[in-house]
C-alpha cells in the first residue's frame, strides 16, 4: 500500500498545495486585526473577475441583493444616467432581436420595481418550450426521452467527478460527513495552535502539526468510537506529502485534477487556511516557530479524516468510496441519483420531501424511474408556473402590451429572452455598484474646494492626524474653533519601527504590514523598579491563575467566586465609575524615555554589561537570599567574568559567603541557562542592540519625509501635535480592528513619540535646515493620542516640553477638550443617541466615554465603516467640508515632490491598506456570513488569535455584523475606494506606472480613482473601465457657469 | 369480549403493533383539519371503551400479562419516540410523538387512575399534536409541504408560524408548564421505582426529538421564495389557545396534586 515519493514527488504536491493555497488570504492574529481584501489572492484579475471566482471559491456573495440597491436609489444615491447607460451598452452587446420586445424597457423595470433578489431562478428541467406553454395557458410536459438525456448532462454538472468524493456522497446520502470533518478537524486545529489560552496543552507540539496530531490520532479513544480507522491509514506514508498523494490514489482522483481537488479542500475552512498561511509565513511569530506548522500538514490531517470518515460511512450506509465509484453509483441508477440529490440536497419540492424519502427508506428493487419521472414533471410544471408568473408580473410594470408580446414568442426567442435576462442579473450587481460610485464621484468633484490665494499666518498649533476617517471629524472641529491647521499622514507617521514595549516581553511591528522595520524601539522607564508589583496587580494574577487551572475552578468558584462578582455587577452598572477605581488600584505606568538614537560599539557594550550585571544581582536574591548591600560592585563583576569564561576559579563572594564548589558551579550554571548570561546570548544581544535606534541620517530623513510629503516645509507653528490614535473598548475580541492600521492593528503613540524626538533635536533640525526646512526654535513636536472611542485628545511627554511653552499649554488643551465634545457631539447620534444629545456636547462626551467602558456594548464605535473616498492633496480642497467622517485624507503637495517620490509611498502604502480596509469592508457588508463573521453575539475567542461562532467553527475573519450594519441594514455603503490625486495627470500616470502592482489595481478596478489636476484648470479626470474621462462637473471655469446658472 | 374491548382500545390509545392501524387512521384522514380532529378524538374513544363498556379490560388480565402488556406500551413508547426522531414532516412527527405519548395512558390506567385524569393525559397529548396538525397544514399551503430541514431558518420568514409550531411542538414533548409535562409527572408519580427507568430513556428522546426537529425549523439562512406569514388573527387565535391550554394544565396539576 506504501507509495514511496521521490522528492520531486514531494515538491510537486507542495507546489499543488502552495498554487491551491494562492487565493486564500493570510490572517493575521486578532491581537493584530489586519484589514484585508478578503480576495486579495484574485487581486491580479479585474475586480468583476475575481468577484465571480472568489464567490464560487468561498461560495459567498459579491454584491448586495438587488432591494439594497433599489433602497440607496429611492435615498438618491445612485446616478441613474449612469445605470442607464450601462443597460443601454449591455443590450447593445447581446445583438438579439426579440420582436415586440423592448429590452432596455424590460431590464430598467426588472432592476428598479423587481423586489425579488432573482427574477430568473435557476431550473433543473425548464427549457424555452415549456415556458412558451405555460405563458400561453397550456400546461407544460417534457418528453421521457429528453427526460434521460438531460439527466445525464444535469447529474454530471451536480456530481463533479473531481469533486471532493466525502461532498458528493453527503449529496447523494445525506450522510453530513462535511461538517463531521470540519468538527474535528477545528477540534484538531484548536488543540495544536492554541496560544496559551488552554491549561493543558496538546503533546508533542515541537515536532509540527501533521507529527502531534499523527501521534495522538493514533490512540485517540474519540476516534476509535466513531469507528475510525485511522491506523492504516496513518502507517501508509511517514510524511504528510506521502499521505496526501495516497489517499488522492486511494480516492481514485485522476493526477490531472488534483490541483483543483486540492483547492477545494482548503477553501472548505478558508479562516483556518488562512491563518496557518499566515503562520507558515511569518518568522517573527513566536508560537509558529516554537510549533511550526504549514497548509500541507492541515490538508494531510483534513484528508486522512476524510477518508476515515467515508470509510466509515461506506461501511454503515453501503455507499460508494472512492470517487470511481460514485460515478458508477450514479450512472447505474441516475433516477434514483437524481431524487437523492433532489432529497438531501434540500432543492426538492416540499410537498414531494416526504414521498421521496419513504420511497428512497425502502430502498425499491422496482427502481425508481415511474417515482422520478413524476418527480422531475410535476418538477418542471412548477418551474414553469414559476417562472411565467414572475415574467408576468414584471411584463406589466414594463407596458400594458408587454405580456402579449411576450406571449408571441416562439420558444427559441423565448429561451434567448431568457438568456438575456439571466446574463443581466449575472452582471447586475456590478453595474449596480458603479452607478453608485458615480454618483459620489459626481459628490466629490462637486464638494471639493478649489484653492484660492489667502494671507499666510501662522497657526497657533499644527496637527498632524492619522489618515484613517474617523480623524476627518476631529480635525474638521478642530479647525472650526480656531487657528490650527491640521495635516493628514498616515498613523505611523512613515517611521516603521519593531516596539519593545516597558513591561512587555516581546516585539511588536508598528508599520502597515506590508512592510517589516528594520529599527527596534525600546522604552525605558525613568523610575525602574523591578522587584515590586502592586498588590493589586499580584492579587490580580493570582486570581486569573485560578481560573486557568484544571483543578481549581472546582473550588474557587466557592472560594473567590464573590470576588469576581463585584467586578461583573461593577462594570454592569457603573462602567465608568468602576473602570477609574480600576484604575486607581492599578499601579499607574511609571514615566518612560524611548531609545531612539543608534548606539556606538561601546555604549551597546556598556549597556550589555549593566544588564548582565542586574541580571546577577537578581540571581544572588533569588537564588542564594544574598541581597544587593550584601554584594560589592566588583565581586558581581567579577562573578560576571567567570560565568562568561573569561575568568577561572572560585570568586571571592562565594568564598565569603562559604559556598561549597558545588553549589557555586551549579549556581553559576543557572546564571548561564537561566539568566542567560552567557557568551553566546551576548553576541545574539550585541546584534539585536544593532537594531537598537536611528542614525541621525534616518532621523533627517524620516522627518524630512513626513513634513515634505504632506506639504509642510515652512510656517510652522509653535505646537507641532503628532497625534496617533487609539481605541478604548472592553470585552471586544476585534479591539485592534479599532486601532491603527497604518500601525499594523497596534496603537501609534509610540511612533508619535519617536518621530517627535527626532524632530525636537537640534541636530536633526540644524541637518534640515541645510536642506531647506526651517524650524524655528520655538517650535515644539508633541504626541498626543486621538482615542477614536471617547473622541478625547491626550497629549505626552509632557515633562520634557520647554518652559516658556508651558504658558500656551491651557489654551491648547481647552481647544482639544472642545473639539473632543463638538466631534463626539457629532458622532452619538450614529450610535443611537437622541437628536437632542448632539445640542449638549458634554452629555455626547460623556456617553462616548461610557461606552467606552461598557463591557457589553457590541458597538462601542462605528470604526472605520462608512469609509469611502481617499483625498491626496492639500487640505484646502476639504477644509471645511462636511465628509461625515467618511474620508482617508492624505495631505500631499505635488509642488515639493519633483521626482514623485513622496506619492509612490503614498500610493504604494497608505492607498494600498486604504483599500484593503476599504474592501474588507466592502466584502464583509454584501455577506456578512461569508466573508464578515456574522454576529457577536455567538463569537469565542479560540486560542487567543481568532474568533469562532458557536464552540467550533471555521475562524471568522471578517467583520461582525455589528460593526456593518444598523438596524437589520447595511450601515457600511459597500462601494469601491474612491482615490482622489490632486496633482498633474502626466506626474501622476508616471508615478503609477513605476508601481505595477498599484497599476494593477487600478487598472484592475480594485478602487476608482480622480487625478485633480491643478494645471489644467483643476479639472478632474475619472478613470472608467480603463479609461481617463473629464467630469463634465469639474474646473474652475465649469464650477464658475454653474454658479452663475444656479445664481 | 375483555380481549375485544383491549385490542379496540390498543389500536386507540396505540400500544404496538395495533398502534400501526392508529397512525395509519390519523395519517388517511382528509386534510390537516381531518387529522386534527381524529387525533382528537380517536383517543378520547379509546379512553371510554376502556372505562365504560364493562369492566376494565387490563385489570381483568392476569398479574403476568399485565406486566407484559405494560413493557410492550414503554416499548411503543420508546419505539415511536425514535421513529420521531428521523421523522421531517410535521404532521407525521406530531403523529408518531402523539402515539409516543398516548400509549402512556395506559400506565395511568394499570395503576388505577380516574377516567377523568386517563381522559385529560390523552388531551393533554393530543390537543398540542392537533394543533401541530393544522400549523402543518398551514405551512403546507405557504411551501407546498411541511417538511423540514430543506430551508433553514424558517423562523426569519414565518416568524408568527414558527412561534406557534415552536410552542405546540414544546407543548407535546411534556415542556414544563404544558400540561403534557404535568400528565407525565403523574404518571411517575404512579409509577414505581423500577419502571421509571424506561420513562427517563423516552424523555431523552423526546428532548433530542424536539431539538432536532426545533434546529430544522428555526436555525439557518432562508434562501427560498419569499412567503406570506399567518395573519394576526389565526395567530391570536391559536396563542390564545396554547395560553388557555397552559394555564388549564397548571390548574389541572394543582387539583391532582392536591395543590
Amino acid at each position: 500500500m506504501d507509495r514511496n515519493l521521490t522528492l520531486g514527488d514531494r515538491l510537486k504536491v507542495r507546489s499543488m498545495i502552495y498554487v491551491a493555497s494562492e487565493p486564500i488570504p493570510r490572517f493575521w492574529p486578532m491581537r493584530t486585526f489586519i484589514h484585508h481584501n478578503p480576495l486579495f489572492g484574485l487581486e491580479h484579475l479585474p475586480f468583476e473577475e475575481a468577484v465571480e471566482e472568489g464567490c464560487r471559491l468561498f461560495n459567498g456573495r459579491g454584491y448586495l441583493p438587488r432591494q439594497h440597491y433599489q433602497g440607496y436609489r429611492r435615498e438618491g444615491k445612485v446616478d441613474d444616467s449612469a445605470l442607464r447607460r450601462y443597460v443601454r451598452r449591455f443590450v447593445e452587446d447581446q445583438a438579439v432581436d426579440l420582436p415586440g420586445i423592448d429590452v432596455d424597457a424590460w431590464l430598467w423595470t426588472l432592476i428598479t420595481e423587481c423586489s425579488a433578489e432573482r427574477l430568473i431562478a435557476s431550473h433543473d428541467w425548464l427549457d424555452g418550450e415549456a415556458l412558451a406553454a405555460v405563458l400561453r395557458g397550456r400546461s407544460a410536459k417534457l418528453d421521457s426521452r429528453v427526460v434521460i438525456e438531460g439527466l445525464h448532462t444535469l447529474l454530471a454538472r451536480k456530481i463533479a467527478h473531481d469533486g471532493p468524493v466525502y461532498a458528493n456522497v453527503d449529496r447523494l446520502f445525506g450522510t453530513d460527513i462535511g461538517s463531521t470533518l470540519n468538527d474535528l478537524l477545528v477540534k484538531s486545529c484548536l488543540d495544536f495552535f492554541d496560544e496559551g489560552q488552554s491549561a493543558w496543552q496538546a503533546p508533542g507540539r515541537e515536532q509540527g502539526f501533521y507529527f502531534a496530531w499523527k501521534k495522538v490520532a493514533w490512540r485517540n479513544v474519540r476516534f476509535f468510537l466513531r469507528g475510525l480507522h485511522l491506523r492504516e491509514l496513518l502507517a501508509s506514508s511517514e510524511s504528510p506529502e506521502g499521505v496526501i498523494a495516497q489517499i488522492l490514489v486511494l480516492l481514485k482522483i485522476p493526477e490531472e485534477s488534483w490541483q483543483k481537488y486540492i483547492t477545494r479542500q482548503l477553501t472548505r475552512l478558508h479562516g483556518w487556511a488562512g491563518f496557518i498561511r499566515f503562520r507558515s509565513m511569518a518568522k517573527h511569530h513566536y508560537w509558529a516557530t516554537r510549533y511550526p506548522a504549514d497548509l500541507t500538514d492541515f490538508l494531510a490531517v483534513r484528508m486522512v479524516l476524510g477518508l476515515a470518515l467515508l470509510q466509515e460511512a461506506a461501511r454503515h450506509h453501503a455507499c460508494p468510496g472512492d470517487a470511481e465509484a460514485v460515478q458508477d453509483f450514479v450512472e447505474q441508477d441516475p433516477f434514483a441519483a437524481y431524487l437523492r440529490l433532489e432529497l438531501y440536497g434540500g432543492t426538492i419540492m416540499p410537498g414531494w420531501a416526504q414521498r421521496v424519502d419513504d420511497a428512497l427508506a425502502r430502498r425499491s428493487q422496482r427502481g425508481y424511474e415511474g417515482l422520478a419521472l413524476d418527480y422531475i414533471q410535476a418538477k418542471l410544471v412548477h418551474e414553469a408556473r414559476q417562472q411565467a408568473q414572475a415574467l408576468r408580473e414584471l411584463a406589466r410594470r414594463v407596458s400594458p402590451t408587454a405580456e402579449e408580446a411576450l406571449k408571441t414568442l416562439d420558444p427559441t426567442q423565448i429561451e434567448q429572452f431568457l438568456q438575456i435576462l439571466r446574463n443581466w442579473e449575472r452582471r447586475e450587481g456590478f453595474n449596480w455598484l458603479k452607478a453608485m460610485e458615480s454618483h459620489y464621484i459626481t459628490d466629490l468633484v462637486r464638494k471639493v474646494h478649489l484653492p484660492e490665494s489667502k494671507p499666510e499666518k501662522r497657526p497657533f498649533a499644527q496637527a498632524f492626524f492619522c489618515i484613517d476617517v474617523r480623524s476627518e471629524p476631529m480635525r474638521r472641529h478642530l479647525e472650526a474653533l480656531g487657528d490650527y491647521q491640521t495635516l493628514g499622514i498616515a498613523g505611523f507617521f512613515g517611521v516603521p519601527i519593531g516596539y519593545l514595549e516597558y513591561g512587555k516581553g516581546s516585539e511588536v511591528h508598528l508599520c502597515p504590514a506590508v512592510q517589516t522595520p528594520r529599527n527596534l524601539v525600546v522604552e525605558i522607564t525613568v523610575e525602574l523598579n523591578l522587584e515590586e508589583e502592586p498588590l493589586y496587580g499580584a492579587l490580580e494574577h493570582v486570581l486569573h491563575d485560578l481560573k486557568s487551572s484544571v483543578l481549581s475552578p472546582f473550588v474557587a468558584v466557592e472560594a473567590v467566586g464573590l470576588l469576581f462578582s463585584l467586578g461583573l455587577i461593577g462594570k454592569t452598572v457603573a462602567p465608568v465609575t468602576y473602570h477609574e477605581i480600576h484604575q486607581r488600584l492599578h499601579a499607574e505606568k511609571p514615566s518612560t524615555r524611548l531609545l531612539v538614537d543608534k548606539l556606538n560599539a561601546e555604549q551597546a557594550d556598556s549597556i550589555i554589561r549593566a544588564v548582565q550585571r542586574a541580571m546577577i544581582v537578581r540571581a544572588l536574591g533569588k537564588e542564594l537570599g544574598v541581597s544587593r548591600d550584601r554584594v560589592t560592585d566588583d565581586e558581581v563583576r567579577e562573578l560576571r567574568e567567570i560565568v562568561l569564561g573569561h575568568q577561572e576559579g572560585q570568586n571571592s563572594l562565594a568564598r565569603r559567603l562559604g559556598l561549597a564548589a558545588a553549589a557555586e558551579a551549579e549556581f553559576i550554571e543557572k546564571l548561564r541557562t537561566v539568566y542567560r548570561v552567557d557568551r553566546q546570548e551576548t553576541s545574539l544581544q550585541m546584534e539585536r542592540i544593532g537594531r537598537l535606534g536611528f542614525s541621525i541620517d534616518e532621523q533627517v530623513r524620516y522627518v524630512s519625509q513626513a513634513l515634505l510629503s504632506t506639504g509642510l516645509n515652512r510656517n510652522f507653528s509653535r505646537f507641532v501635535l503628532m497625534v496617533a490614535h487609539e481605541s478604548q473598548t472592553q470585552n471586544n475580541p476585534y479591539e485592534s480592528a479599532l486601532d491603527c492600521g497604518a500601525c499594523g492593528g497596534g496603537k501609534g503613540l509610540p511612533n508619535a513619540r519617536v518621530i517627535c524626538a527626532m524632530a525636537n533635536k537640534p541636530e536633526v533640525r540644524r541637518r534640515l535646515a541645510e536642506n531647506g526646512v526651517v524650524i524655528p526654535d520655538d517650535t515644539w513636536f508633541l504626541p498626543a493620542t486621538h482615542n477614536t472611542t471617547t473622541d478625547q485628545i491626550d497629549l505626552y511627554d509632557l515633562d520634557l516640553l520647554p518652559a516658556r511653552h508651558l504658558l500656551y499649554l491651557e489654551r491648547l488643551r481647552n481647544g482639544l477638550a472642545a473639539a473632543t465634545r463638538r466631534t463626539a457631539a457629532e458622532r452619538m447620534p450614529t450610535l443611537g443617541a437622541t437628536g437632542k444629545l448632539a445640542e449638549d456636547p458634554y452629555a455626547a462626551a460623556a456617553m462616548a466615554r461610557r461606552r467606552a467602558h461598557d463591557w457589553s456594548q457590541v458597538r462601542p464605535e462605528w470604526g472605520l465603516s462608512r469609509n469611502l473616498y481617499g483625498i491626496i492633496g492639500g487640505r484646502h480642497l476639504t477644509e471645511g467640508v462636511d465628509l461625515q467622517g467618511r474620508s482617508f485624507l492624505q495631505s500631499y503637495d505635488y509642488r515639493l515632490d519633483p521626482k514623485g517620490r513622496f506619492l509612490e509611498n503614498i500610493l504604494s502604502a497608505p492607498v494600498v491598506v486604504g483599500e484593503w480596509i476599504n474592501l474588507e469592508h466592502y466584502f464583509s457588508t454584501v455577506d456578512v456570513h461569508h466573508f464578515g463573521s456574522g454576529s457577536k453575539a455567538y463569537h469565542n475567542v479560540a486560542g487567543r488569535f481568532g474568533v469562532m461562532t458557536g464552540n467550533q467553527s471555521d475562524l471568522r475573519t471578517g467583520l461582525p455584523i455589528q460593526s456593518i450594519y444598523k438596524d437589520g441594514k447595511p450601515y457600511h455603503e459597500p462601494v469601491r475606494l474612491i482615490a482622489l490625486v490632486e496633482a498633474p495627470a502626466p506626474f501622476v500616470l508616471a508615478a503609477v506606472g513605476r508601481l505595477p502592482k498599484v497599476k494593477a489595481l487600478i487598472m484592475g478596478g480594485w478602487l476608482r480613482v480622480i487625478v485633480l489636476d491643478p494645471e489644467d484648470d483643476y479639472r478632474a479626470l475619472v478613470l472608467e473601465d480603463g479609461e481617463f474621462q473629464v467630469h463634465p462637473d469639474s474646473g474652475r471655469q465649469q464650477r464658475l457657469t454653474l454658479l452663475e446658472a444656479s445664481a | 369480549m375483555e380481549w375485544i374491548v383491549l385490542l379496540l382500545a390498543a389500536v386507540l390509545l396505540p400500544v404496538f403493533p395495533l398502534s400501526w392501524i392508529f397512525n395509519r387512521l390519523i395519517g388517511s384522514a382528509p386534510g390537516p383539519w381531518g387529522r386534527a380532529l381524529a387525533i382528537l378524538v380517536l383517543p378520547q374513544l379509546g379512553v371510554l371503551l376502556l372505562y365504560h363498556t364493562g369492566p376494565l379490560a387490563l385489570l381483568l388480565l392476569p398479574l403476568s400479562l399485565q406486566r407484559i402488556w405494560l413493557m410492550l406500551v414503554l416499548f411503543t413508547s420508546v419505539f415511536y419516540a425514535f421513529r420521531a426522531v428521523s421523522a421531517r414532516e410535521i404532521s407525521i412527527w406530531s403523529r408518531l410523538m402523539a402515539s409516543s405519548g398516548l400509549t402512556l395512558s395506559w400506565l395511568l390506567v394499570a395503576n388505577g387512575a380516574q377516567v377523568h385524569s386517563v381522559a385529560l393525559f390523552v388531551l393533554a397529548l393530543s390537543l398540542p399534536a392537533a394543533l401541530l396538525m393544522i400549523w402543518a397544514g398551514m405551512l403546507s399551503d405557504r411551501m407546498g409541504g411541511a417538511y423540514l430541514g430543506l430551508q433553514g431558518g424558517l423562523a426569519t420568514v414565518l416568524p408568527r408560524l414558527s412561534a406557534l409550531i415552536t410552542l405546540s411542538a414544546l407543548a407535546l414533548v411534556a415542556t414544563p408548564i404544558f400540561p403534557s409535562f404535568f400528565g407525565l409527572l403523574q404518571v411517575f408519580h404512579r409509577l414505581d421505582l423500577a419502571w421509571l427507568w424506561p420513562l427517563l430513556l423516552l424523555l431523552l428522546i423526546w428532548g433530542w426529538s424536539a431539538g432536532r426537529f426545533l434546529q430544522d425549523l428555526l436555525f439557518g439562512i432562508y434562501r427560498g421564495e419569499p412567503m406570506v406569514d399567518l395573519g394576526l388573527g389565526i395567530t391570536w387565535a391559536g396563542a390564545v389557545v396554547l395560553f388557555f391550554f397552559a394555564l388549564s394544565g397548571l390548574i389541572w396539576s394543582g387539583a391532582w396534586t392536591g395543590i
